[in-house]
Order: C-alpha cells, then sequence, then structure tokens
C-alpha cells in the first residue's frame, strides 16, 4: 500500500513545494530543475508511456476485427494505417542515404513518410479541422434564436462585432443605425401597448427628430460616436467583453491555485484513486 | 492531522521563516516578495476554511445545475441503455484541467458502477490511460462491482488533435452513447465534439478552464461547468468536508481579490488625478 498511496503523495508534495517555491527562489539549480529538468522526466515518462497507448489501441483493434465487432472494417483501415505509419518511420526510407540519413527522414521531402504526412496525414487533419466552420455555423444558428433576453443580447452583440468589424460595417451611418433603433423601438412598442395610435405617433416623433438633428449636425456618417458600428464594437470588444472574460479568468486562477495546494498538501487525493 | 500536531508544524513553518528573514532572506526575489506573501495568506485562508470542516463546520453550497445533471445524466443512460461517453480533454497529465478531469472521472465511474451503465473513455495520452483507468478501478471497488470493471473502458485513441476528435466523432456516431460528459482541457475539437454530441441527441455536461472553448460548450452542450465551478466539482461531487472547505476558502480569496481590485481603482484614480497615496500598480504587478 505504501507505494501506491503514501510514496505518490510524497512525491507530489515534494515535487510540488519545489516548483511553487523555485519562483521566489534566486538558485540556478532550482531554477534549472523547476524550469528544464522537470518538463524534461515527464516528456521522458511520457515517450515511454506512448508504448502502452500503441499496444492499447492495436489490441482494441484487432480484437475487433477477430471478433467482427459492429464497424470493424474500420478497425482493418487502422491497423493497416498504424502498420504502414512504422513502416515509413523504421523500416522504409524510400530514398538513398545520400538524400537523408534515418531519423532526418520524418522531414526531407521525397521520403516515404514525408510523403505520408503530406499527402494523406495533413489533408485528413485539415480535412477535420474545416468541419469547424459548419459546426460554428450550427451552434451560431442555435446560440442566436431569439428565445429570452439573453439570447437577444448575445444576436444583438453578434450582429454589432460582426458587421462592425468588416469594411461595410464602416460605411453604415450612424443615422441610419438611429432610424434602425427607433423602428425597433417601434416594434417593442406596439408589442407592448398593443396600440396603433401610441405606436405611429413614437415611430413618427421619432424619425422627425433622428432627421431634424441629422440637418442641423449635416449626417456626419461617424457622429454620434455612440451609435457608429465600427465604434461600439469596439467597445463590447474592449470593455464588457473583456471584463468578462477576466472575471472568468481570476475565478480559474483560484481554482487552480486552489486545487494545486489541495494536491501539494495531500488533501486531494482522488487522482490516485482515494 | 490534529490540533496541536498542525499548530506545531505551522509554528516551526513560521520560526523557520523568521530565522531566515532574520538572516537576510539570502536566494529569495526581493520583487516578488509581495506574492509570496498573496500566496501564503491565500494558501493559510484555504486551509483554516479545510481545518473548519474537517471540525465539523457546516457550509452552504450553491447548487450547480451541471452537477446535479452528472446523475441525471448516468440515470438516464441506464434507462436508455446506453453507454456514457467521458472525454477528458486533449492534454496531458501536467495540467491541471486534466488532473480534474480524471477526478471528476473517478466520481462518474462510482455512479455508473452503482447504476450497473457501460462506460467508454478515449483517451488521448497514454498517461492519461493509466491514471484514468486506476480511478475508474478504484471507483468500481470502493461500490462493490470490481466485476463490471473492465480495463478497455478506458481505451487510447492517438495523440493528434485531430485525429482524436475524428476518433471519439466515430464512437459517438457508431456506439450513439446517451450522455456524453467532458471534462478537462480543449482546443478546437471542443466544438466538433460538442456538436456531433448535440447531433445524436446526447445529453451533453462540459467542464473546462480553457477560456476560449466556453462560449463553444455553452452553446452546444446542455450544461456547462465554467472554469472554478470545474474545479470545484470534485468537493460537490465527493462531499468530503476538506474539499467542501476549500471551495469556501476560494470564494473568500475571491471576495478579498474584488474587494482588492476595487480599493486599487480608488486609490489609483486619486494619485492619478490628485498624486495623493502611492502607485499600486507598481505594487501589485507581478515581476
Amino acid at each position: 500500500m505504501i507505494w501506491k498511496r503514501q510514496i505518490p503523495i510524497l512525491i507530489v508534495t515534494i515535487v510540488g513545494w519545489i516548483t511553487l517555491l523555485g519562483w521566489f527562489i534566486d538558485q540556478p539549480d532550482i531554477q534549472e530543475f523547476v524550469n528544464d529538468d522537470a518538463t524534461q522526466w515527464f516528456d521522458i515518462l511520457a515517450s515511454f508511456a506512448i508504448i502502452l497507448g500503441a499496444l492499447n489501441l492495436i489490441k482494441l483493434q484487432v480484437q475487433k476485427i477477430l471478433y467482427q465487432k459492429p464497424g470493424w472494417i474500420y478497425s482493418v483501415v487502422a491497423v493497416m494505417g498504424f502498420l504502414f505509419a512504422i513502416t515509413a518511420g523504421f523500416f522504409v526510407k524510400g530514398v538513398d542515404d545520400s538524400v537523408a540519413q534515418w531519423g532526418a527522414h520524418v522531414t526531407t521531402d521525397g521520403t516515404l513518410f514525408k510523403w505520408m504526412f503530406d499527402y494523406m496525414f495533413s489533408p485528413m487533419s485539415a480535412t477535420m479541422f474545416s468541419l469547424l466552420a459548419f459546426f460554428v455555423a450550427s451552434a451560431s444558428y442555435r446560440a442566436f434564436r431569439i428565445r429570452n433576453f439573453e439570447a437577444t443580447l448575445l444576436l444583438v452583440s453578434g450582429i454589432i462585432i460582426m458587421v462592425g468589424r468588416v469594411p461595410i460595417g464602416s460605411v453604415i451611418s450612424s443615422w441610419f443605425v438611429m432610424y434602425l433603433i427607433v423602428l425597433s423601438a417601434g416594434i417593442y412598442i406596439n408589442v407592448w401597448k398593443k396600440d396603433m395610435n401610441t405606436t405611429f405617433v413614437f415611430v413618427a416623433v421619432g424619425i422627425s427628430i433622428v432627421t431634424i438633428a441629422g440637418f442641423m449636425y449635416g449626417w456626419p456618417i461617424d457622429k454620434p460616436g455612440i451609435f457608429y458600428l465600427p465604434a461600439i464594437q469596439e467597445w463590447i470588444y474592449y470593455y464588457p467583453n473583456v471584463a468578462g472574460a477576466r472575471s472568468i479568468m481570476i475565478g480559474i486562477g483560484l481554482g487552480i491555485f486552489a486545487t494545486s495546494i489541495r494536491y501539494i498538501l495531500g488533501i486531494e487525493r482522488s487522482y490516485i484513486g482515494e | 492531522m490534529k490540533d496541536k500536531q498542525f499548530w506545531l508544524v505551522t509554528g516551526i513553518i513560521a520560526f523557520i521563516f523568521l530565522l531566515y528573514w532574520i538572516m537576510g532572506h539570502p536566494y529569495l526575489y526581493e520583487d516578488r516578495i509581495v506574492m509570496l506573501i498573496t500566496m501564503f495568506l491565500m494558501g493559510s485562508t484555504l486551509m483554516y476554511n479545510v481545518r473548519y470542516a474537517q471540525m465539523g463546520g457546516e457550509f452552504y453550497l450553491r447548487p450547480i445545475p451541471g452537477l446535479k445533471a452528472v446523475e441525471e445524466a448516468v440515470g438516464r443512460s441506464t434507462e436508455m441503455g446506453r453507454p456514457i461517453l467521458y472525454v477528458p480533454g486533449i492534454q496531458d497529465m501536467d495540467q491541471v484541467e486534466t488532473v480534474a478531469g480524471v477526478i471528476v472521472l473517478g466520481h462518474v465511474a462510482k455512479m455508473t458502477a452503482r447504476y450497473e451503465t457501460s462506460l467508454n473513455v478515449p483517451v488521448s495520452r497514454s498517461i492519461v490511460m493509466k491514471a484514468a483507468r486506476e480511478a475508474c478501478r478504484e471507483s468500481y471497488m470502493i461500490e462493490g462491482r470490481p466485476d463490471m470493471f473492465n480495463e478497455d473502458m478506458v481505451h487510447y485513441l492517438t495523440d493528434d488533435q485531430f485525429a482524436y476528435a475524428a476518433g471519439v466523432n466515430g464512437i459517438m456516431v457508431r456506439e450513439k452513447p446517451a450522455a456524453c460528459m467532458y471534462m478537462g482541457k480543449f482546443y478546437a475539437e471542443s466544438l466538433i465534439l460538442a456538436e456531433t454530441g448535440n447531433s445524436i441527441g446526447a445529453i451533453q455536461i462540459a467542464g473546462t478552464a480553457s477560456q476560449a472553448q466556453i462560449p463553444f460548450f455553452v452553446t452546444a452542450c446542455d450544461y456547462t461547468l465554467i472554469g472554478e465551478e470545474f474545479f470545484a466539482a470534485s468537493a460537490y461531487l465527493s462531499k468530503k468536508p476538506e474539499l467542501i472547505g476549500g471551495v469556501r476558502g476560494q470564494d473568500m480569496i475571491k471576495a478579498a481579490v474584488i474587494v482588492t481590485i476595487i480599493f486599487s481603482i480608488i486609490i489609483m484614480t486619486l494619485y492619478d488625478n490628485t498624486g495623493i497615496g502611492f502607485d499600486v500598480s507598481k505594487l501589485l504587478t507581478i515581476r
């Protein structure tokens, strides 16, 4: 039990304290351990552990093929890909030693491994990444559906940010936006009061005020600034957005700190299955 | 640790530090002293609350819908006879979010053992695979169902980000899990996973501290644990007093941070406009 419980906790505590206090101690050996050695140890461990992962992967895929479980044909592709990558990485370079030595062959043009990387792996990764564009569209559609006040706020700020960031946003006059606001408010008044006369008076007065103000000030495209889309989007982006993001960051930082302290002091032991 | 032992250890540490300080505190980065003191204060607040909880102090914990939904999701999967898919992020155990994800996995595994529901945990790092297996094994043992534990319920897919996303998507589309949980560190694959989960009609719960991915999860998942809620998940699910005490300590520190920000703004405004006071940003800036 001592090897499964006490020793791991002791290692976590000692290394945790050294790493934490290393930030405050001006001593080259400790700095070197914190910045280089500890991370290199982790990398070495992870490199050995990859064998476990690879064995697990191949075991499961071969089992699927042998027992012909549903979707076993995909496992055939996985196993073939695995074997091909190993062959290209360790056994067949595809070029002479004069072109590329073993080791350098993974990045040299013309080798089998590089061919596999450029013409199979990269396009497939790019395909998965490109799916993101469609998923963003479907997720945005769902998020922007007007269901409640928050969703409406999200929709309005989303439109302002999108339009305000593209060239067409800067040619939309702030007076046009003001007319739009008057008309939108008119819709709201109509829904609220359900009286056509009130709505008509509201919209007529609103449009008149905007028109008179426009003639008085000469219809400048970017004045008043609070109705100019690029200015509004900049304000949303740099103030409410940053404030919200920072509040989340503070919470995350405290969460990480509290969690780390719990590990270092041995209060939280779930990571060793306790 | 008993009260006497605790104060003895605290006293010894304080005495050693005092001695070190009197000796001229060699090797100490003096310009980081404010941060060191803040860290000790924060640590002490956490420890105070942990000990208070251990001694029987009771706290109110705000209910978090996302954590309540975990049991609901397991129950739904049981009723539908479909598995639960748990994704502990795409990073290694050197990320605290991955560790938190593995801890939450332990709690989820306890529930699946209790409800006799199958659990599928595809991982993208070998070390995470080993850690997640241990967490699941212990959970099944604790629940008295070691027979239900199968090593291959936690299995490795690949280290590559989009290959992993493709692998998990394939599992989702083929096995149609009733519940998908994403707890850990995520990057661009978050939306690919969550949207696929949404398309198969699974109940989805996400938890991450990856700030850029939170909006995607909020949009595509039924429940999302945002930032600190995710780190508090272990305390909520385990209901262990020492962990709950830590959450309370965290909230007290947060309140202190808010007060510090407000006072700093006032002091800074006064200093900038009237010259009264001092430049508080110099004191608080991390060097």
